[in-house]
């Protein structure tokens, strides 16, 4: 009765190799390379900040000097009246918030317009030149909208996340065979299960790709979004403020914490997850 | 049960935006609990007539009446097989199974007792969480089968669902789908181009020619089951089939013509 019983050993060996070439070996020439492109950098920055100090006369910050302020606001100390661990959690509270905001429109216009050629119609232009104004171009219209109010950042945020999550989710939609919507249909599937049955998971691979697109827009734009506002905590402010404190290690700390917590979020939670939906899909193995 | 009724079916040209004949004028009727092959070479409008019967495409004349009903919609009475495997990959094979009985609205239990026993009528218990992608073709095409057989349909479409399989698995789904058939006594339209598969399956086989020729010939095949795929009399009723098919127009889309040519032929299959 079973004549393909062998097949998911089959498939499953098939599958292997592609995988395992896409995770790194060890060697010990890849960790070599590894601690060379972090330390290269590293003694660039080292180099231009000796240089820069001895040629304008001005305490650039060292990586040193910025391991030192580290070391300093990991302990507690203050920095324009708060702790990091403030400055953190307010922007990562205000990211959330407007990421949050631009998720749930995002997806939900997404499988809209990929239902609808005529409201895809209608709005993908639009959608298309949201897309392209930098972020700091919202600054007006965030204020003019909200006022000199934290909602200003939070609505910058989601509207340069926004974008490509509608995008994305768009071609998901369209992307998903319409032998699955038959399918559906055939099994007696209503409109509404159709939409969130097969058309949501059907879009799904793209629709995690324009989520960490979304994502990497909003995070960078925190730093616009809370230097109009002068928000009075959070990364993007306390950089700014830098300016009159002169307190540029701190600023570099701050730069940095931005860099490490946007590269574990997408790298380390988005990336894997879209990889391992299309994976375990069997979606898509060569792209 | 299923009745056409001067059926015409026009596709605009996408380049040329001409209108392109796939069904002219098609009247066909099929018996309730009768198992219908419908047999023609790549580009007949098989495939088209039988998507108006699901009804994902509307006829532009004509009419198609399932059990005295006009088909508006697809829906779950009406079971499509399709060859390309429509199975969601974001779904085990046991939630594929259950799918359909969800969208009807069964209850949890109900459901769960249903899906375990069409998984295992197709001989997938072992296989109730695996993903579509770690089946075999023919492992697939079992559970287009019991997802659509869990819905109790009344008529089973079947669009050349085992056109892209090797010859023994095809073999032993056919055999298998005719002990389901033969168990449950459903309606079968069953479209395929190879001649053998409609011997051996059908109480009748209607040959379709490209338009505007349509149903060039509607055979009863009276073969007593269970049938023999090596005897004389199948091989036969297969031989003249094939001369029938010879003298229709190859078909309409040049590309898709190399499959055909072995109908000219004895098929290797053939013993003799």
């Amino acid at each position: 009765m079973v004549p393909g019983s062998p097949a998911p050993a089959a498939a499953g060996t098939a599958a292997a190799p592609v995988l395992r070439l896409a995770r790194r070996r060890f060697s010990w020439q890849g960790v070599a390379t590894a601690v060379a492109s972090l330390l290269i950098p590293l003694a660039l920055w080292w180099g231009l900040a000796v240089g820069i100090a001895e040629l304008r006369n001005i305490a650039f910050p060292t990586p040193h000097d910025t391991y030192q302020r580290l070391v300093d606001l990991i302990r507690g100390k203050l920095l324009n009246d708060f702790t990091i661990y403030q400055h953190v959690a307010d922007s990562l509270q205000r990211w959330a918030v407007g990421f949050g905001i631009a998720m749930a429109t995002g997806i939900f216009s997404g499988l809209l317009l990929g239902w609808s050629r005529l409201l895809e119609r209608l709005s993908m232009p639009t959608i298309t030149v949201l897309q392209l104004v930098p972020g700091l171009a919202w600054i007006p219209v965030a204020i003019l909208l909200f006022g000199v109010n934290p909602r200003a950042t939070i609505f910058m945020i989601a509207v340069t996340a926004l974008a490509p999550i509608v995008i994305n989710t768009t071609a998901g939609v369209k992307g998903v065979d319409e032998m699955y919507l038959r399918a559906g249909r055939m099994m007696g599937a209503e409109d509404r299960t159709l939409f969130m049955r097969v058309l949501l998971p059907g879009s799904l691979p793209h629709l995690l790709s324009g989520l960490r697109v979304g994502f990497a827009n909003g995070w960078r734009v925190l730093v616009a979004g809370e230097m109009i506002v002068g928000t009075g905590t959070g990364l993007g402010y306390s950089i700014i403020q830098s300016r009159w404190t002169l307190d540029y290690a701190a600023a570099f700390v701050c730069i940095a914490i931005i860099c490490i917590i946007g590269l574990t979020v997408e790298r380390g939670v988005l990336l894997p997850l879209e990889r391992r939906t299309v994976e375990r899909w069997g979606l898509a193995r060569s792209a | 049960m299923i009745h056409l009724d001067s059926v015409t079916k026009l596709f605009p040209n996408e380049e040329t935006g001409q209108a392109v004949q796939a069904l002219q004028a098609i009247d066909l009727a099929v018996e309730q609990n009768e198992f219908v092959c419908l047999l023609g070479p790549s580009g007949c409008g098989k495939s088209t007539l039988l998507n108006i019967v699901a009804g994902f495409e509307r006829p532009t004349s004509g009419r198609v009446l399932f059990e005295g009903e006009p088909v508006r919609a697809p829906g779950p009475e009406r079971g499509v097989v399709f060859q390309e495997p429509t199975l969601f990959p974001w779904l085990t094979v046991e939630q594929n199974v259950d799918f359909g009985l969800r969208s009807i609205g069964l209850k949890a239990a109900v459901r769960r007792e249903t899906v375990r026993r069409f998984v295992s009528l197709v001989g997938l218990s072992d296989f109730a969480r695996a993903r579509p992608h770690q089946l075999s073709g023919g492992m697939k095409q079992r559970v287009q089968l019991a997802r659509v057989l869990a819905l109790d349909p009344r008529a089973l479409l079947m669009d050349e669902p085992f056109g892209a399989l090797d010859a023994q698995t095809r073999d032993r789904l056919q055999d298998e789908l005719l002990g389901i058939w033969g168990r449950d006594r459903k309606t079968v339209l069953f479209v395929t181009h190879n001649v053998e598969e409609a011997v051996y399956l059908a109480d009748r086989v209607v040959v379709l020619a490209p338009a505007p020729d349509g149903i060039t010939a509607d055979v009863p095949i009276s073969i007593l089951r269970p049938r023999d795929r090596y005897s004389n009399e199948m091989r036969e009723t297969t031989m003249a089939l094939m001369a029938v098919l010879a003298d229709l127009p190859c078909c309409v889309l040049p590309s898709r013509s190399v499959g055909e040519v072995s109908l000219r032929e004895p098929s290797t299959t053939m013993p003799g």
